[in-house]
């Protein structure tokens, strides 16, 4: 049986819930573009879809979520898949995501002699090297995010964050770079790649 | 010293060594019930990939340790336990089989097999190699 369609603003509030798995309204809304009060309604109205559920204070996906937003995003998306430059670009993509998770590792724990040990950041030159890697890792997603907000907006709000978070980082906010409850590059770059594999149809390879 | 039940990659070194009952979680519903339950934390998740992304929120309220059956300890899910420090094996095989896990080339058989011998048993997470992560007996 396949999944009804969503409208636009359901398909942008519910893709980001299944993107953080759990998150509070004003968090989706930041996210999503939607302003609260909608985002409110339309999580209310998901809801009794049972496509969300509240446990714990946050929104998180049912088991539906997932084949409702594949079918909607077929739909919504079929002019992006059908894209050449964007197709390109996303070939380049997965080089770039592949080096991104290398150096995410290395902001985490560093090689001592063949070990890899947890990084305490004592190091400041080797933790600014590996800022200066991944701040040009994120520049080179802007031509396929902004190729990707030629067809949607939404992706502009990727670009917005992504700034954000690389200014915090370099005003010395290193909790930034990688932590799982702010909005950081990691998180924004696992949200991003989700949305994008989503947006093409396309399965998750690492 | 205990049985070894499986072992895989160890995803960071640590001296915790949690001990739970293993709860084998299939999708995002399980996660949900589990956390509902309030009995998050005498559990050992075990999942099937390290891509297995629904259970980013079952580590953020306080997982106490992870088993995954595939996926790479640089992969979303290597990088979330190692901010939250929640001890983690991947690419666990059974020590008591020869079935592994090959990229591409891994039919349901092999999860199956790992989730049955698992799934609800007492176990220990030993953590401390900075390579092998262990599961070992506790019943």
């Amino acid at each position: 049986m396949t999944a009804p369609a969503l409208d636009k603003t359901r398909y942008d509030v519910l893709n980001v819930v299944a993107l953080k798995k759990m998150a509070a309204p004003q968090v989706i809304a930041a996210a999503s573009g939607v302003a609260v009060r909608d985002v409110e309604a339309v999580l209310a109205d998901l809801a009794a879809r049972g496509l969300v559920v509240v446990a714990a204070g946050s929104v998180l996906p049912t088991d539906d979520a997932e084949p409702a937003l594949r079918t909607t995003a077929a739909g919504h998306y079929a002019a992006v898949r059908d894209d050449p430059l964007v197709a390109q670009l996303v070939d380049r993509f997965e080089t770039v995501n592949a080096q991104f998770l290398t150096t995410m590792s290395a902001w985490q724990q560093v090689d001592v002699g063949g070990r890899k040990v947890a990084n305490d950041h004592s190091d400041s030159a080797y933790d600014d090297k590996v800022i200066s890697r991944l701040d040009k890792l994120v520049a080179r997603l802007g031509p396929l995010l902004d190729a990707l907000a030629d067809h949607d907006p939404r992706f502009g709000i990727y670009p917005r964050r992504f700034a954000a978070a690389v200014d915090g980082v370099d005003e010395g906010r290193h909790e930034l770079v990688s932590s799982p409850t702010a909005d950081s590059i990691h998180n924004i770059w696992f949200e991003f790649h989700e949305d994008l594999l989503r947006t093409l149809g396309r399965e998750r390879a690492a | 010293m205990a049985e070894v039940l499986a072992e895989g990659y160890n995803v960071f070194d640590t001296g915790k060594s949690p001990t739970g009952t293993v709860k084998y979680l299939s999708a995002p519903a399980d996660v949900i019930e589990l956390i509902q339950s309030g009995r998050l934390g005498e559990h050992i998740l075990l999942v099937q990939g390290g891509t297995t992304t629904f259970l980013a929120p079952a580590l953020s309220m306080g997982a106490i340790g992870v088993i995954t059956m595939s996926g790479a300890p640089e992969s979303h899910l290597g990088i979330l336990s190692r901010e939250f420090q929640t001890p983690c094996i991947m690419t666990a095989h059974l020590t008591g089989s020869d079935s592994r896990y090959v990229v591409g080339a891994t039919g349901p058989g092999h999860f199956d097999e790992i989730a049955k011998a698992l799934d609800g048993r007492k176990v220990r997470l030993d953590c401390s190699d900075h390579e092998v992560g262990r599961v070992l007996a506790d019943d």
